[in-house]
């Protein structure tokens, strides 16, 4: 079981992914033995958590060969929703599961405009994405909102036995239910056979529409719980917040070795990657490079992976011919 | 369900039971079945019944609207008029998932894998079997391999779909319509890709489901197929039903008499084709199975039109085959080309105005062999001499550069672009300035080389203004010359019968000048009248000085087109004959080795 576990792990898309993290960490702790301190590693596994959870949601949107631009605007709108009900005294229960009610609802929306009016989901996510921003302001107003509740910011940062995040453990949860959903359900199949080849998959007898829904629903789930986590974390929260999220979502997919012409999904690629990212980002903060160049080197990173996506399609391509 | 551990298979097959007590009536009824498209109305009132336990054929040409009739029956299209009833009651379906749920299973035409999804996760594609929700992969695994097996495919359930033949592929098709439960099987071309044996498995399977109960509609270009398998037969012709007939009060020569009603006339001795053809099938019977593909059409195209195709029966081309004391080097040559394991020692010649063919069985190299002439695999060794010049054709472009111009086998996902219309796809390589070619002066002269080169890369990036004008007069001609049916030049490419689309790459082939043409399948999913058509356009291309590769699973195709055939097996070539001396038998057992 491990042996065929290692194997696939070596044999998959995600190898690079994980090959990569693997140097990223190796490097860095070479380079400035800061990197490898408690609150940096800390810093890089609930980041990484926070990126990875909306991540796997989204590698299932690609897997369908669609897109949602809409993920880092429903992270800000359930992080503020989640601050607003905080500050109104409602209960910590009640607003996680209200900010939670919020990413599926939103998810439902950008699922029914997709399939009930035949959007693309590229414009249509584009759409939403726009009018969350709207919302988001006018609740705010163009203010930062405080959060005065120790409680939520603990349910994030806390280390289990010390050295575990629970934000970690919440990632780990998500990923296994999104596993299970993706690799071991009719509907994980649908989602699959839909970005493979979508008029094979309506002869096939799949309800195309609600396999699209659900999962715009899942992806709005991830995202909302990635905002309220974000929220948790930083304390103060405002219409910045999710910011860009979209891209940060789509890259470690990408980096996880989905391939964005659909059909196949990679949910490890995409934690692995997510650690990557998250490791680049406070490495190149240790050893004193500006922040200002993060997007810089960011979409490098993404350029390459697209670049090894494209190589392996072609490979794949050049494979089919010579079977 | 669980299935039994003795027989898994009969499980695997099973058919919902309850159809039968009332014999009489029928488990698929359709009655006066219209549909129209963009206001033309393609089917005018059908009745089909289908009865549980019999095999019933449905044929027609291309565009008599039997795939229309499918797609109603299937819910993959909704009716205009007309009713279905399924077990005597009325159904209306409003997706295929609906026909699907009802008892409905359909082999679709086209091929509906899905490419990145593995063998196993295709066959129960949304009939996968669950536990709590969780599908269970390895009792899916297990029945999977043993249904595949049945049709005698042993691949492996684990693999990526995309990465197998097409062959292969259409078995997965197959058992994905025929594992799980359903009353009516729907069966469009089912055999297009399959070689005989596969064929004859297939149809093993087709028998079992029968004695099952279960209601079978078999659509098939390939009449002694149909005459082999099915207890009745529906013949529809422009939308119109022609007639329903069991298969003992009919017989081939009747039923093309029905197919091609005026046109067929084309055929003179329709009669003596459909003996011949009936004489074949009864030698398939006694089990004479190896000669199977060999249905006469050789004669039947051959004498059908005289006067149509310049060449008739008489096995003399009207453009010297013999190379002799033709100084110009041949249009192709290959020399001992090598590629992977898949071809080995390969040598070929073409000379202007040849029509050559290929004969070989799937995975015998055919495919590849037209691959390497296309800049689509690679050559490991050996050379390819174009005009006597040697050619890297390592791209398709590098060939079209080269004047080789290749049609896929694949029509629909390599050669037509469904999303544009007629027009579009017959001009998509159409260059008006073609022919404004570098002088051939201008490689001493390197200014003008510079400049001819310039404007050459200017054109390729397809930075110049698209001649309207040009086009729809190129258009226009390639219409006429070819006989392209459709409504309007902007008429969407897939709204068009097989032979059409097929007429319109024809179309696109010849609008880039060709030097050389390699035709893979040029027949595959079209009928009898569009195929004779085709043929003639391949004379006529051969008339004006082309060499042309034809690459066939059918040999009585080969025998009409091409003058020589080399036979090719594991990828070498094991015979080179010409069609005078050569009999189809003979070319069989040059591929079976």
């Amino acid at each position: 079981m491990i042996l065929r576990t290692s194997k696939r792990v070596l044999a998959a898309d995600s190898a690079a992914a994980v090959i990569a993290a693997a140097g990223v960490f190796v490097a860095f702790s070479l380079i400035n033995s800061h990197f490898l301190t408690r609150l940096n590693i800390d810093g890089i596994i609930v980041a990484a958590s926070i990126s990875a959870i909306t991540g796997l949601g989204m590698t299932l949107v690609i897997a369908m060969r669609a897109l949602d631009l809409s993920v880092g605007s429903i992270m800000g709108l359930a992080a503020i929703i989640a601050a607003h009900l905080l500050g109104e005294g409602v209960p910590l229960g009640l607003v996680i599961i209200a900010g939670l009610a919020v990413g599926c609802g939103l998810g439902l929306i950008n699922g029914l405009l997709i399939t009930m009016l035949g959007l693309p989901s590229f414009v249509a996510t584009l759409a939403t994405l726009s009018m969350i921003l709207g919302v988001e302001l006018l609740i705010t107003q163009g203010q930062t909102i405080s959060i005065h509740n120790i409680g939520f910011n603990k349910l994030v940062v806390t280390n289990i036995g010390g050295f575990l995040p629970v934000a970690a453990v919440v990632a780990a949860a998500v990923f296994a239910v999104v596993w299970l959903i993706f690799h071991r359900t009719p509907f994980g199949r649908h989602v699959a056979a839909i970005g493979g080849d979508e008029r094979a998959a309506v002869g096939a007898g799949i309800n195309i529409m609600a396999v699209t829904i659900g999962t715009f629903v899942l992806v709005g789930f991830c995202a909302a719980l990635s905002g309220l986590m974000t929220g948790a974390q930083l304390q103060n929260v405002d219409s910045t917040i999710g910011a860009n999220a979209e891209l940060t979502a789509i890259a470690v997919v990408v980096v996880g070795g989905t391939s964005l012409t659909g059909g196949r999904g990679n949910l490890f690629g995409t934690v692995c990657a997510a650690g990557l990212l998250a490791a680049i980002e406070a490495g190149l903060n240790v050893v004193n490079v500006s922040s200002l160049y993060d997007d810089l080197v960011f979409g490098g990173i993404l350029i390459i992976a697209l670049m090894v996506d494209g190589l392996r399609r072609g490979s794949r391509r050049r494979g089919t011919l010579v079977t | 369900m669980a299935p039994t551990e003795e027989d898994p298979l009969v499980a695997d097959l099973g058919v919902k039971g309850e159809e039968a007590p009332g014999a009489a009536v029928p488990a698929l009824r359709a009655s006066r079945l219209c549909k129209s498209f963009d206001g033309v109305e393609v089917l005018h009132g059908v009745d089909v019944e289908l009865r549980s336990g019999e095999v019933h054929a449905l044929v027609g040409e291309n565009g008599a609207g039997k795939s229309t009739l499918i797609n109603l029956l299937s819910g993959r299209l909704r009716p205009d008029a007309g009713h279905v009833e399924l077990n005597g009651q009325p159904v209306e379906f409003r997706n295929p998932l609906a026909a699907r749920r009802a008892g409905i299973s359909v082999i679709a035409q086209e091929l509906e894998v899905v490419p990145t999804l593995t063998v196993v996760e295709n066959v129960f594609l949304g009939s996968e079997p669950t536990k709590f929700g969780i599908v269970r992969w390895r009792d899916a695994r297990r029945r999977a391999v043993n249904t595949l097996s049945e049709l005698g495919l042993d691949a492996d359930p684990d693999r990526a779909v995309g990465a197998m033949g097409v062959a292969d592929q259409q078995l997965v098709e197959i058992a994905k319509a025929v594992v799980g439960q359903f009353g009516v099987l729907i069966m469009d071309e089912p055999t297009s890709a399959l070689n005989l044996e596969e064929v004859e498995r297939l149809f093993r399977v087709v028998r079992r489901l029968k004695a099952d109960g279960v209601a079978v509609l078999y659509v098939s270009h390939r009449l002694w197929e149909v005459f082999d398998l099915a207890d009745r037969v529906t013949v529809v012709r422009d939308g119109n039903l022609i007639f329903t007939k069991s298969i003992a009060e009919t017989n081939i020569g009747a039923a093309i008499r029905a197919m091609l009603g005026s046109k067929s006339s084309l055929v003179t001795d329709v009669a003596q084709v459909g003996r011949e053809i009936e004489r074949e099938v009864a030698a398939a019977r006694q089990g004479a199975h190896r000669n199977e593909s060999s249905v006469p059409e050789r004669s039947e195209m051959g004498r059908a039109a005289p006067g149509r195709a310049p060449r008739s029966g008489d096995g003399q081309g009207p453009v010297s085959d013999t190379p002799e004391g033709n100084k110009r080097p041949p249009a192709v040559e290959l020399e001992g080309v090598h590629s992977g394991s898949l071809l080995s020692d390969i040598n070929l010649t073409v000379h202007d105005g040849e029509v050559v063919g290929l004969a070989g069985v799937l995975g015998s190299g055919r495919t590849e062999l037209c691959e390497t002439m296309c800049g689509l695999r690679k050559v490991d060794t050996g050379t390819i001499r174009l005009r006597g010049v040697r050619a890297r054709l390592r791209e398709p472009k590098e060939a079209l550069a080269h004047g080789v111009f290749a049609l896929s086998e694949d029509r629909k996902s390599e050669g037509i672009f469904g999303h544009l219309d007629v027009r579009e796809n017959v001009v998509l390589n159409f260059d008006a300035a073609r022919g404004e070619r570098m002088p051939a002066d201008a490689a001493s002269n390197p200014v003008r080389a510079w400049a001819g080169k310039a404007a050459v890369l200017i054109r390729k990036t397809g930075l110049t203004w698209v001649r309207a004008r040009a086009e729809r007069r190129a258009f226009d001609s390639a219409r006429a010359s070819l006989g392209i049916r459709c409504s309007r030049p902007d008429e969407r490419i897939t709204a068009l019968s097989g032979g059409n689309q097929q007429k319109a790459l024809f179309a696109r082939a010849a609008l880039t000048r060709p030097a050389v043409l390699v035709l893979s399948e040029p027949t595959r999913g079209v009928d009898v009248g569009a195929k004779e058509e085709i043929y003639t356009a391949i004379d006529g291309f051969a008339g004006e000085g082309i060499a042309i590769i034809v690459s066939s699973a059918e040999i009585s195709e080969l025998m009409r087109l091409a003058a020589r055939i080399y036979v090719i097996r594991n990828g070498r070539i094991v015979a080179q004959v010409a069609r005078e001396e050569a009999s189809e038998e003979q070319i069989l057992r040059y591929m079976a080795g």
